[in-house]
């Protein structure tokens, strides 16, 4: 049983349309969900929590139906759009005394551990915390009403690095502790550290879903100096460096004379994208 | 539902409810279109509405283990109990003015149950402009309550008009409480099955609005 199953999913937009989006998720595993702005990353959040009525396509969450399972469903799923921003002027705790009765799953204990460990002050304001605070705030609540899988909306975007650093090691010990992850974002060097797949969306198409360290295997990057240096038809994406070019090039196209290296994630998106303009 | 309406009491009404709820002490100025008082019922509802919009309330809310349809009716519940409670606290009010030895209102209906009787239309007619509206599109608050604004206000305006040209509204209506009070009680409850039906129907149609709607 795949604890999130996404079917065919299609949404359309006067400006953008969201086609034939499938994936599922691995238990226990970080999944990265990439893209640049306006691929499409959060029209796929927002339609797995019923933010957005998808024109087409199914969800299912633990093996269910979100639709009729909506209740059970939201119980064990933390989502976390972006940080928190509700009721910014209220206390913590008033937001929390609220929150917590909705939850037959609740967990006192664990709201009291995470608060803790994550050095929440009840007495503040969403207004009063950081960026990172706040994101340590919906995981808190959500990791108190028991959330098994976790899908999380650009939550490292706007955090400086050491703030993206420590929430990055948290992602890494919930997953320790058997939750699942799924998080959007463009800030591919996070995903390096943290994710064991990534699902890589393209204007409103998915282009992979699967193990990220395949997926990086599956390309190089060669420098050059000049365009003409190499066969174009093999190459993908290249673009001006600051001195010379660089490309990318998929791994079964690699001769013995062509001189490359790894590449990261990023490379391999920006290459892709830039393949996409030219 | 208990726990999205303590979550609608707590964190989404907006603090200038209760003190419009206190606004029903208007009913003792001698002379003053009355129906007005609840007009501030609307405005509290649109407080609430815009300052959700601020706080994000609905996304907060999609979050809870609640639907989409479940969000609409406890805003609607909200809505009715502050509408209900507006009259609630107008009645003594209401029995004050009727007390003072100075006459009726010279400027439009008098205190007393047949203005609590026709505010009732008044509101239904706030709730099915204002969330007929609002529930299309939940960023839109400001132009919902400006059309439902509207909406009430000609009513007034019709409403004081008809009391002054239909017979039966002039004259056993428009009258002290001492008097047709069978009348006056036939009257009420029409109008609180109108509100009571039509604010349901509007609930209806919003939640189906509002299932549609991509936030």
């Amino acid at each position: 049983m795949s604890i999130l199953e996404v079917c065919n999913l299609r949404k359309e937009y006067r400006s953008f349309l969201l086609d034939d989006v499938s994936f599922s998720l691995e238990e226990g595993k970080i999944t990265g969900f990439i893209g640049r702005n306006g691929a499409g990353k959060s029209t796929t959040l927002k339609s797995l929590f019923g933010f957005v009525r998808p024109d087409g396509g199914s969800v299912e969450f633990f093996g269910k139906p979100f639709k009729s399972n909506e209740d059970e469903i939201k119980r064990r799923t933390g989502f976390l759009l972006g940080e928190v921003n509700y009721y910014a002027g209220k206390k913590i705790s008033a937001i929390t005394r609220v929150t917590k009765p909705f939850f037959s799953t609740w967990d006192d204990a664990a709201y009291e551990k995470y608060s803790k460990m994550f050095s929440l002050d009840e007495n503040k304001k969403p207004s009063e915390l950081s960026a990172g605070m706040k994101v340590k705030y919906s995981l808190a609540l959500a990791l108190s009403h028991g959330a098994e899988l976790l899908i999380l909306d650009e939550p490292t975007s706007g955090l400086d690095p050491f703030s993206r650093d420590e929430l990055l090691e948290i992602f890494g010990d919930l997953c320790r502790e058997g939750k699942t992850l799924l998080f959007s974002t463009h800030i591919t060097s996070d995903l390096m550290r943290c994710a064991d797949n990534i699902i890589y969306i393209k204007k409103g198409r998915i282009i992979y879903d699967g193990d990220m360290n395949a997926y990086t295997d599956g390309y190089r990057v060669v420098e050059f100096d000049e365009a003409n240096e190499l066969p174009h038809e093999k190459l993908i994406g290249a673009r001006r460096e600051k001195s010379g070019y660089s490309a990318l090039i998929r791994a079964e196209d690699v001769d013995e004379k062509t001189q490359c290296r790894a590449a990261t994630l990023e490379e391999i998106m920006l290459h892709i994208e830039r393949e996409d303009k030219t | 539902m208990i726990n999205l309406l303590k979550k609608e009491f707590s964190l989404a009404m907006h603090p200038t409810a209760p003190i419009f709820l206190a606004l029903s002490a208007m009913l003792i100025i001698p002379n003053y279109p009355y129906y007005v008082v609840f007009f501030y019922t609307g405005l509290a509802i649109f407080f609430t509405c815009l300052s959700g919009r601020e706080n994000n309330d609905i996304f907060y809310s999609m979050l809870l283990p609640v639907s989409k349809r479940k969000i609409v009716a406890a805003r609607f519940i909200y809505a009715v109990i502050l509408e209900t409670a507006q009259i609630a606290v107008a009645v003594p009010f209401a029995l004050i003015r009727q007390s003072m030895d100075i006459g009726g209102n010279a400027v439009g209906m008098d205190a007393g149950i047949s203005l609590f009787a026709l505010s009732l239309p008044m509101m239904t007619l706030f709730n099915a402009v204002f969330f007929g509206s609002y529930y299309k599109d939940v960023k839109k608050v400001g132009a919902s309550f400006a059309k439902a604004s509207i909406a009430m206000f000609l009513y007034i305006a019709v409403a004081e008009m008809l009391a002054h040209i239909i017979p039966f509204m002039r004259d056993v209506l428009d009258t002290p409480d001492t008097e047709y009070v069978p009348e006056k009680l036939i009257v009420l409850a029409v109008c609180v099955l109108i509100y009571a039906t039509g604010t349901f129907f509007v609930y209806r149609k919003a939640a189906s609005d509002f299932e549609k709607q991509d936030i």
